[in-house]
C-alpha cells in the first residue's frame, strides 16, 4: 500500500480501519525471559536493565500498525546509567529525608509520618519521566514519538487527585485517571502531530461502579477478587484506548470485558504451582540437613545451621525468578497481544507524511522508577 | 556501475520501503548495488549508503530492516524480499557488530559479580569499621538530637506517664549514679527513668538515656539483678552502640538493597540477609555490653551473675529453637555460664538498703502496671 501525497486526488471515500498485527513468537519470548531470568540470578539482579530492554524490543518490533512495525530503540546501558545517577541523587535525598525526620520526631512522635507521601510524589514524577524515556525510544515510519510537559506539574496533579480518591474512598478513580491521562497524552507527540485524550471520568464510572460496589465481596469471598480485578483491567484498557488521540489518528478497541480471566487465572495456578514446589523443596533439604547430622543443635548452633540457610535462600531466588518468567510472559507478553487483537486504527492516513520532532530524553527517569520501585505505563 | 540482475531482483513482487528519517513518508524504493548500496525512488536522486554502515534494525520476523551509521539516526530501509534481503546481507560486513553478543553479556556477568563481591566486602568490613570509627566521633548534640526523637517515639509508644513515686525515684538515681560512676560515664545529661509497661525489658537510646520498664523491676528479686541489667545498658552507651547500629543499619539495608536491586519480591531476601548480618554484628555488641556489665559490678565489688540469672528466669532456656543464627543477643544460657565464670563472692556494700529496694519496687505505685 502506497500513500498519494494528500491534496494531490479529490476527497477519498473513508478508508476502512487500519489492522494492527502482533506477529511475536510467543515461545521465542519466553526463552528470552526464561534466559533473562537466569542471567538476573548470575549477576545479582544487574541484568534486569538489559532485560527488559531485550522485552521492549520485541514487543515493539512485532506490533505492526498498518503494515509497518514499531522499533524500540533504548538500550541497556541507557538504563543502568539512568539508574546510577538516579541513586546518586537519591542518596542525598534519603539521608535528607532521615535527618528530617528526627527533626519532626522530636517535635512529635511519629510526625515524619507524612513526610513519606513526599515519596509518593517523587514517584509520580519519576512515572512521567520514565514515559518520557519510553516514548521517545519508540519509532515508526522513522519517526519517533515524544514528549514536553512538567513531571513536577504532573506530579502535583496526581498528588491532588489521589487525594480525592482517597477522601472519596476510590469513587474519584475514573476522573483521576482521565485527568492524568489527559495530562500524559496531551504532552505526547508523534513527530508534528500532537496527542489527546478524550475519555471521561464519566464514561468510565459508568462502565465500573458496580465493580467498585462489588469489591467489599471479593474481600470476603478470595475466588471472586481475581475476576473483579481482569474485568475492571480489561474496562479500564478498553476506556483508555478508545479516548486515545494522535493528531487526527483515532484508536478503538473491542476488548471483552473477560479477556483477560484465563490470564489472571493461570498466573495465580501458576503461583501456587510454584509455591507447592517450593514448600516440597525446603521440606525435603531440611530433611537432608537433618538426616547428614548438620541439625541445628548444639552450643554452636548458627554456624551448623548456614547450610540449610544457603539452601533456603537459592531455592527461594530460583522460585521468585520462575515466579517473574511466569508474570512476563502472561502479564505482559499475553495482555499485550490479547489487547493488540482488539485494536483498531482510524485515519492513519493522517499519519502519512508526519515530520519529525522532538529529542531522545535520558533514562534518569527510568532510573529514578527503579530506584523508588514504581511503575507506570 | 550497477547490477543489473539485482536491479531486477528488486523489483519483485514484495515492494522495499524506505523512511529517510524525516517524515515517516512511506517511500517505495529499488535497490542498486554500487560502491555502496543505492536506494533509489522514482524520481529522486539516489541515497547512498556504505555497506560498512550498514547496520541491522529490530524488525519483525519477514523483514530486514536496515539503518546507517552515516544517515539520519531514524533512517529505515525494509526489505520484504527473502532473497533481496539475503543479497543485501551478504554485503554488508558489520552488520550485526552492535548486537550484544555472548561475549557483551559476559561483561555484564563479570562486572556484576565484581559489584557484588565488592558490596558483599563492604557490608562485611566497611560498614562496621565506617560505623565503629564515625559512631564516637558523632557530635553530642547530634546524638542527643536523635535520642530526643526515639525518646518521643518510645513514650508514644508506652504512654507518656513516667514512674516517679519520690522515694522510688531517689532510689533508682543512687542506684543508677552508683553504676555510672563505675562505669566511668562522665556524661551529665545522661538520664534513666522507669516506664510503666507489661513487657519486661531495658534500653539505652542515643544521647545517653536508659530505660527500665516497669514489669523488669517487678520480677527483680535482689537490687544486684537490676543493677546488673543496667550496668549491661550503661555498657551499650558507654560504646556508643545505638550511632553505631543506625550507622550500621542505614549502610548495611542501603548496600544490600542496591545488590538485589530489583528482582521481584526480593524485599523479603533483603530483609532475611539483613537479618543475618546484623543479628551478628548485635550479638558482638550484646557480647561487648555485657563484658562491660561485668567490669562495673566487679568495680562496685558485686556479682554479675544475679542479673544473668533474673534473664534467665524471663526467657528461660533459648537454644536449639531452630534458627539462632538469626538472634539478635547472645544465647540467655550462654550469657548465665558466662555470668557463672564471673561470680565474686561480694566485696563491696550493697548498692541499696533493704528501704530504698521496697521503695524502688513501689516506683510506679502499688499494683500498677
Amino acid at each position: 500500500m502506497q500513500w498519494a501525497p494528500i491534496g494531490s486526488e479529490p476527497l477519498p471515500p473513508p478508508l476502512p480501519p487500519a489492522r494492527v498485527d502482533f506477529t511475536g513468537d510467543r515461545s521465542m519470548f519466553r526463552k528470552m525471559v526464561t534466559k533473562g531470568a537466569m542471567l538476573e540470578l548470575v549477576t545479582f539482579g544487574f541484568y534486569r536493565f538489559w532485560l527488559v530492554t531485550d522485552i521492549r524490543r520485541h514487543l515493539w518490533s512485532n506490533t505492526v500498525i498498518d503494515g509497518d512495525a514499531a522499533e524500540y530503540t533504548g538500550r541497556g546501558k541507557e538504563l543502568l546509567i539512568g539508574f546510577l545517577f538516579a541513586l546518586a541523587i537519591l542518596v542525598p535525598i534519603y539521608l535528607a529525608y532521615f535527618l528530617v525526620g528526627i527533626e519532626f520526631e522530636r517535635w512529635q512522635g511519629f510526625a515524619s509520618t507524612p513526610l513519606f507521601i513526599s515519596f509518593y510524589a517523587f514517584g509520580q514524577f519519576a512515572i512521567f519521566r520514565a514515559r518520557r524515556y519510553r516514548l521517545t525510544r519508540t519509532v515508526w515510519r522513522g519517526v519517533r514519538f515524544w514528549m514536553d510537559g512538567s513531571g513536577w506539574l504532573y506530579s502535583f496533579r496526581a498528588m491532588a487527585w489521589g487525594l480525592l480518591v482517597f477522601l472519596t474512598l476510590g469513587l474519584a478513580l475514573p476522573w483521576r485517571e482521565a485527568s492524568l491521562e489527559r495530562y500524559k497524552m496531551q504532552h505526547t507527540h508523534y513527530g508534528d502531530l500532537r496527542g489527546d485524550f478524550v475519555g471521561d471520568g464519566w464514561e468510565f464510572f459508568k462502565r465500573g461502579w458496580w465493580l467498585w460496589l462489588l469489591s467489599p465481596i471479593a474481600v470476603v469471598i478470595f475466588p471472586l477478587a481475581p475476576f473483579f480485578y481482569a474485568e475492571f483491567k480489561a474496562r479500564e484498557w478498553r476506556w483508555w484506548l478508545d479516548g486515545i488521540r494522535i493528531g487526527g489518528v483515532s484508536v478503538s478497541s473491542e476488548l471483552p470485558h473477560n479477556a483477560f480471566y484465563g490470564v489472571y487465572w493461570k498466573v495465580i495456578g501458576w503461583w501456587m504451582l510454584l509455591s507447592v514446589v517450593f514448600g516440597l523443596y525446603l521440606g525435603g533439604a531440611t530433611w537432608l540437613v537433618n538426616a547428614a547430622g548438620m541439625a541445628p543443635t548444639g552450643p554452636d548452633a548458627f554456624v551448623r545451621s548456614i547450610p540449610l540457610l544457603v539452601v533456603m535462600v537459592i531455592g527461594y531466588l530460583a522460585t521468585v525468578l520462575a515466579l517473574n518468567v511466569v508474570m512476563r510472559v502472561y502479564l505482559q507478553h499475553d495482555i499485550w497481544v490479547k489487547v493488540l487483537e482488539t485494536l483498531e486504527v482510524h485515519d492513519i492516513g493522517a499519519a502519512a507524511d508526519v515530520q519529525g520532532r522532538g529529542d531522545l530524553a535520558s533514562a534518569l527517569g527510568e532510573g529514578f522508577a527503579d530506584g523508588l520501585d514504581v511503575a507506570g505505563f | 556501475m550497477t547490477d543489473i540482475t539485482a536491479e531486477a531482483a528488486a523489483q519483485s513482487v514484495k515492494p522495499t520501503i524506505f523512511f529517510d528519517g524525516v517524515s515517516s513518508r512511506r517511500r517505495q524504493v529499488v535497490l542498486a548495488f554500487a560502491d555502496a548500496l543505492e536506494i533509489v525512488e522514482e524520481g529522486g536522486t539516489p541515497i547512498l549508503w556504505p555497506y560498512a554502515d550498514i547496520r541491522r534494525a529490530d524488525s519483525p520476523a519477514g523483514v530486514l530492516r536496515l539503518a546507517s551509521t552515516s544517515a539520519s539516526p531514524l533512517a529505515r530501509l525494509e526489505i520484504r524480499d527473502a532473497a533481496l534481503a539475503a543479497d543485501v546481507t551478504a554485503r554488508c560486513p558489520r552488520l550485526d557488530e552492535h548486537q550484544t553478543s555472548r561475549r557483551g553479556i559476559a561483561k555484564i556477568v563479570g562486572w556484576s559479580m565484581a559489584a557484588a563481591v565488592s558490596i558483599v566486602c563492604v557490608v562485611l568490613f566497611g560498614v562496621p569499621l565506617a560505623a565503629d570509627r564515625l559512631a564516637p566521633l558523632v557530635p553530642k548534640p547530634i546524638e542527643r538530637r536523635i535520642g530526643d526523637a526515639s525518646e518521643v517515639q518510645v513514650k508514644t509508644i508506652f504512654g507518656r506517664s513516667v514512674c516517679d513515686a519520690a522515694a522510688g525515684k531517689a532510689a533508682f538515681t543512687k542506684l543508677v549514679n552508683r553504676l555510672r560512676d563505675a562505669a566511668g560515664l562522665d556524661d551529665d545529661n545522661m538520664t534513666a527513668g522507669v516506664l510503666p509497661s507489661a513487657i519486661p525489658n531495658a534500653f539505652a537510646l542515643p544521647g545517653g538515656k536508659v530505660y527500665v520498664l516497669s514489669t523488669l523491676i517487678d520480677k527483680a528479686e535482689s537490687p544486684d539483678e537490676l543493677a546488673g541489667i543496667l550496668a549491661h545498658e550503661l555498657g551499650h552507651l558507654k560504646h556508643h552502640d545505638n550511632m553505631r547500629g543506625l550507622i550500621y543499619n542505614g549502610g548495611t539495608s542501603f548496600l544490600i538493597g542496591l545488590l538485589f536491586g530489583d528482582v521481584t519480591g526480593s524485599s523479603a531476601v533483603i530483609f532475611a540477609s539483613r537479618s543475618v548480618v546484623e543479628a551478628s554484628y548485635s550479638r558482638e555488641a550484646e557480647t561487648a555490653a555485657d563484658t562491660s556489665a561485668i567490669d562495673i559490678m566487679h568495680a562496685l565489688g558485686r556479682s554479675p551473675k544475679p542479673a544473668a540469672e533474673l534473664m534467665f528466669r524471663i526467657t528461660g532456656k533459648e537454644g536449639g529453637s531452630g534458627f539462632t543464627i538469626l538472634s539478635s543477643h547472645p544465647l540467655t544460657e550462654d550469657r548465665l555460664a558466662r555470668m557463672t565464670r564471673e561470680d565474686r563472692p561480694a566485696s563491696g556494700p550493697p548498692l541499696l538498703t533493704d528501704t530504698e529496694w521496697q521503695a524502688l519496687k513501689g516506683i510506679c505505685g502499688s499494683g500498677k502496671i
